[in-house]
């Protein structure tokens, strides 16, 4: 048992010997670091090994969601603080939170029975969230997709994306939900309307990435999904003839060097802290990813790569990859149907997601701005990614399947 | 096999191509474009790491400084105490416009940036000891420098002054120039100059080189013995309907090869191209390293014989007089003029003496390498005294030295701006020579002999008594 304990063959135990490595490294390159980073690390080392801990003890289902997000969060955790140290804090803070709500989230989850007939319940609360964005929204960084509550500032789209999944997840179970099949068209497409409003493209684009996919495998019209991809096609062309910032997205990846010190300006400077780094990274603290904007959120993967390489960002996008697959393995097990397509519906969310702003960062797409689930800054993006997590822990659960027989195909 | 798990497993197959196509795309771009991108102005990870590093200093041959550091409160400033003197050799180094020149190509050293050795770098961490660059040694002779500048004052066109046993540069002018110290105040003067005051005009500047070319046609038809050695002359000669003036169409009649090159006469010469044919031509042109890169400190551009463009009998004629399409630089007719004087040797030029660490330890040196043997030693001892008679009784009269032996050859060189350029190559002492010499002076409209030959034999002087 103690020889398990200190075993570096442990997952939860490679954690922490990574963790501590690479606060020291801050602690060393950085004069600014002194005693509260001290303890902000042993928290964040004790947070994550405790939790690690306490999962193994009330969970029977997938473990090894939990230690990907373990490393995605460390990671995130490290970079933050090494580039503004109060952020790092308080993504300390918020990672506590992020736990708690873990917790809350799978308790909740599973005791909670039915969750498959609130669709109207659902959209309902999504769309007064969206309708309160418009009202009170606050402007950050272009998109107004903001809501100041109590001094906090939280992104309501965070919740709906769980929402939607949810709305999606109960529509598919039976495909019978609404009357007219128009409806449930009509609901996708005012998700994404209120989305592309607020100028939230890289939402837009992941909400209808995840519908078009869940649709993909559940719905039974095999021709509306062509009709729906063929539409899509329509409004992104009109778009990018007719909408500014849309255009400037599509001008600023096909050739951004020709605009570096104005429209160009960011995804050049996430370029050149990409490229400075190497294949082995300058090394944590060495590096200058203060250099781009936006580094701790949006650019946060920028600034791995710069510091630990593209060996690091390489691991990264392997631990999406790993997660992706352990949410597929989830649906593809799971029995109670509502569950599986969550599974799926929040799988796809992080998986997409993640694509979305790993491939804008390094040019590989036009960037729209999404966070990095888990390893960015900021609260609302962490705390609704652990919901998520939460749920897909229950997901990962065997769960009473007899409503499958019922209507299974 | 239900239709939803083949689904499901499908969209995972996507997933997983789509994360792997972003670790396939980051590996491509690390390699083939990251080192590119870094390099690019806007990247301020260059500068910062330079200003925790105290650039080193620029001195010359004898220890005069001539680019140095001084640290402030924040960073550092660079200071070139002979401002335009140095512009092209040295350059500048500037966060706004980059680097130009040596600060530009030895910057590596200059800033003592080794291949990372990640211990030291440990080392110099925890005993934060400031760290300083390399410093430089020049080839340079700094009075003589100073004193080719004078002479090149108001003018366009370049000076290059070398030794034609080691190939070390003793002085190297361009102009017009510019003020490294003032390039922020200077930058749009500077930059929309029709002159380009940037262009180093000594290695990178393209010109027709006229009558200096002739010594490489001798040297082909010295090599030749079927090529004749006695011509007539009657002032022009008309090839194919072509017709080929003597300057100021003087008909110098019966001449030999050694008359032919002290009167340079055009009319013989074109007749040797003809006879000689144009890859004999060329194959002597590229022995002279025309057509070839020269490895140096600064950037060069290639002289160009353009064997493809010589098409018709008077393009011949026309390149054995040094005109039509050939081009070439000041360096390299010096180091023409070096090799005729080193017994055919081509030396390699050399600019940095030295790189020395902080504490005085030698890091590299230039060293003294042959290009090229540009003929047999006999070909070229014939050559040189023909270079002697030039200056002696030709049309290089004005670059005699009292008491000194002194070879040259001069050119006065039509070009595409109406106004002809003006030539000089030589060296001093012809019996055992220690200065080489280049001299061009763009569209001044006067002849090599009356322009540039004078200017020349002042450097020459001043080089042999400095080396005295």
């Amino acid at each position: 048992m103690l020889a398990k304990l200190f075993s570096y063959k442990t997952p939860q135990n490679l954690l922490v010997l990574m963790n501590a490595m690479a606060l020291f490294l801050i602690y060393f390159y950085r004069e600014d670091m002194d005693r509260t980073f001290i303890i902000a690390g042993i928290s964040l080392i004790a947070l994550i090994y405790l939790s690690n801990f306490l999962l193994q003890k009330i969970s029977y289902g997938d473990h090894y969601l939990f230690l990907i997000m373990g490393m995605l969060v460390s990671i995130g955790v490290i970079m933050i603080y090494r580039i503004h140290p109060e952020y790092g804090l308080k993504q300390i803070l918020w990672l506590g939170f992020g736990i708690l709500s873990f917790f809350l989230a799978y308790l909740i989850t599973k005791k909670m029975k039915g969750w498959e007939r609130f669709t109207n319940i659902y959209v309902l609360l999504s769309m007064i969230l969206f309708i309160a964005t418009l009202l009170f929204g606050v402007k950050v960084k272009g998109a107004t997709n903001w809501i100041r509550i109590a001094g906090f500032n939280f992104q309501p789209s965070e919740i709906i994306k769980i929402l939607f999944v949810f709305f999606l997840a109960s529509y598919y179970v039976k495909q019978n939900v609404f009357k007219n099949p128009y409806t449930f068209w009509v609901i996708v497409y005012s998700y994404i309307g209120f989305l592309f409003i607020q100028r939230d493209l890289g939402g837009a684009l992941l909400f209808f990435l995840v519908f078009i996919t869940i649709a993909y495998i559940y719905d039974k019209n095999r021709k509306w999904i062509l009709y729906n991809l063929a539409f899509a096609s329509l409004i992104a062309l009109f778009s990018y003839f007719f909408i500014n910032h849309v255009q400037v997205r599509v001008i600023t990846w096909l050739d951004p060097w020709q605009h570096i010190d104005s429209k160009g300006y960011q995804i050049t400077q996430s370029l050149f802290a990409i490229a400075s780094g190497g294949f082995f990274g300058t090394g944590v603290g060495l590096g200058h990813p203060e250099f781009i904007p936006e580094v701790h959120t949006d650019f946060i993967f920028s600034a791995i790569c710069e510091e630990m390489g593209i060996f690091g960002g390489i691991a990264v996008i392997m631990l999406f990859m790993i997660l992706v697959y352990r949410g597929f393995k989830i649906a593809l097990y799971q029995q109670h149907r509502f569950f599986r397509i969550v599974a799926l519906g929040i799988t796809m969310m992080f998986g997409f997601q993640a694509f979305i702003i790993l491939g804008g960062v390094m040019k590989m797409i036009p960037l729209t701005g999404v966070t990095l689930p888990f390893v960015s800054y900021g609260g609302s993006s962490l705390i609704s990614s652990f919901v998520s997590l939460g749920i897909l822990q229950v997901a990962s659960e065997e769960l009473d399947g007899e409503q499958e027989e019922e209507h299974g195909y | 096999m239900d239709i939803e798990p083949k689904r499901i497993i499908r969209v995972l197959v996507v997933f997983t191509g789509l994360f792997i196509s972003l670790v396939v795309y980051l590996s491509y771009f690390e390699v083939f474009e990251a080192a590119k991108i870094q390099k690019n102005a806007y990247n301020k990870r260059q500068w910062v790491n330079e200003e925790n590093i105290l650039r080193g200093m620029i001195v010359d041959r004898n220890g005069n400084t001539l680019a140095y550091s001084e640290k402030t409160e924040n960073g550092q400033i660079r200071y070139y105490p002979y401002e335009n003197i140095y512009s092209h050799i040295i350059g500048y180094s500037s966060k706004e416009y980059g680097k130009a020149g040596l600060e530009s190509s030895y910057n590596q050293e200059l800033l003592a940036i080794d291949a990372g050795n990640p211990i030291q770098e440990f080392k110099d961490k925890l005993s934060k000891t400031e760290k300083k660059g390399n410093h430089l040694i020049l080839t340079i002779d700094h009075d003589l420098q100073v004193y080719a500048n004078q002479k090149l004052k108001g003018k366009k066109g370049a000076i290059v002054a070398l030794n034609p046993q080691t190939g070390e540069i003793y002085a190297m002018v361009s102009k017009p120039d510019f003020n490294p110290s003032k390039l922020k105040e200077n930058w749009t003067e500077i930059i929309e100059n029709p002159d380009s005051p940037l262009l180093n005009r000594g290695t990178m500047g393209l010109y027709t080189p006229g009558s200096v070319f002739k010594v490489i046609t001798a040297t082909a038809a010295l090599e030749d013995e079927e090529v004749s050695k006695g011509f007539q002359c009657k002032g022009s000669v008309s090839i194919e309907g072509y017709t080929l003036k003597d300057y100021g169409e003087t008909a110098h009649g019966a001449i030999d090869l050694e008359e032919a090159l002290v009167k340079s006469c055009n009319v013989a010469f074109s007749q040797m191209g003809l006879e000689l044919g144009k890859t004999k031509l060329k194959d002597t042109a590229q022995r002279y390293w025309f057509n070839k890169e020269i490895s140096f400190d600064l950037s060069t551009k290639n002289s160009i014989f353009p064997e493809s463009k010589i098409v018709t009998k008077p393009d011949l004629g026309a390149s054995a007089i040094g005109q039509g399409k050939i081009l070439v630089t000041p360096l390299n007719m010096a180091m023409v003029a070096a090799s005729i004087s080193n017994d055919g040797r081509m030396m390699k030029p050399i600019l940095v003496k030295e790189v020395l660490s902080p504490e005085g330890r030698t890091i590299k040196t230039g060293r003294v390498a042959t290009l090229s043997q540009v003929s047999s030693e006999e070909v070229i001892a014939q050559l040189k005294e023909m270079m002697v008679q030039v200056v002696e009784k030709g049309t290089g009269r004005n670059a005699r030295i009292k008491n000194v032996k002194v070879a040259g050859k001069t050119g006065t060189a039509e070009n595409e701006t109406k106004k002809t350029h003006a030539w000089f190559i030589g060296f001093a002492p012809a019996e055992d020579p220690k200065i080489a010499i280049a001299v061009v002076l763009e569209s001044i409209d006067k002849t090599g002999g009356e322009s540039a030959a004078p200017i020349a034999r002042d450097i020459m002087i001043k080089a042999l008594e400095k080396l005295q």
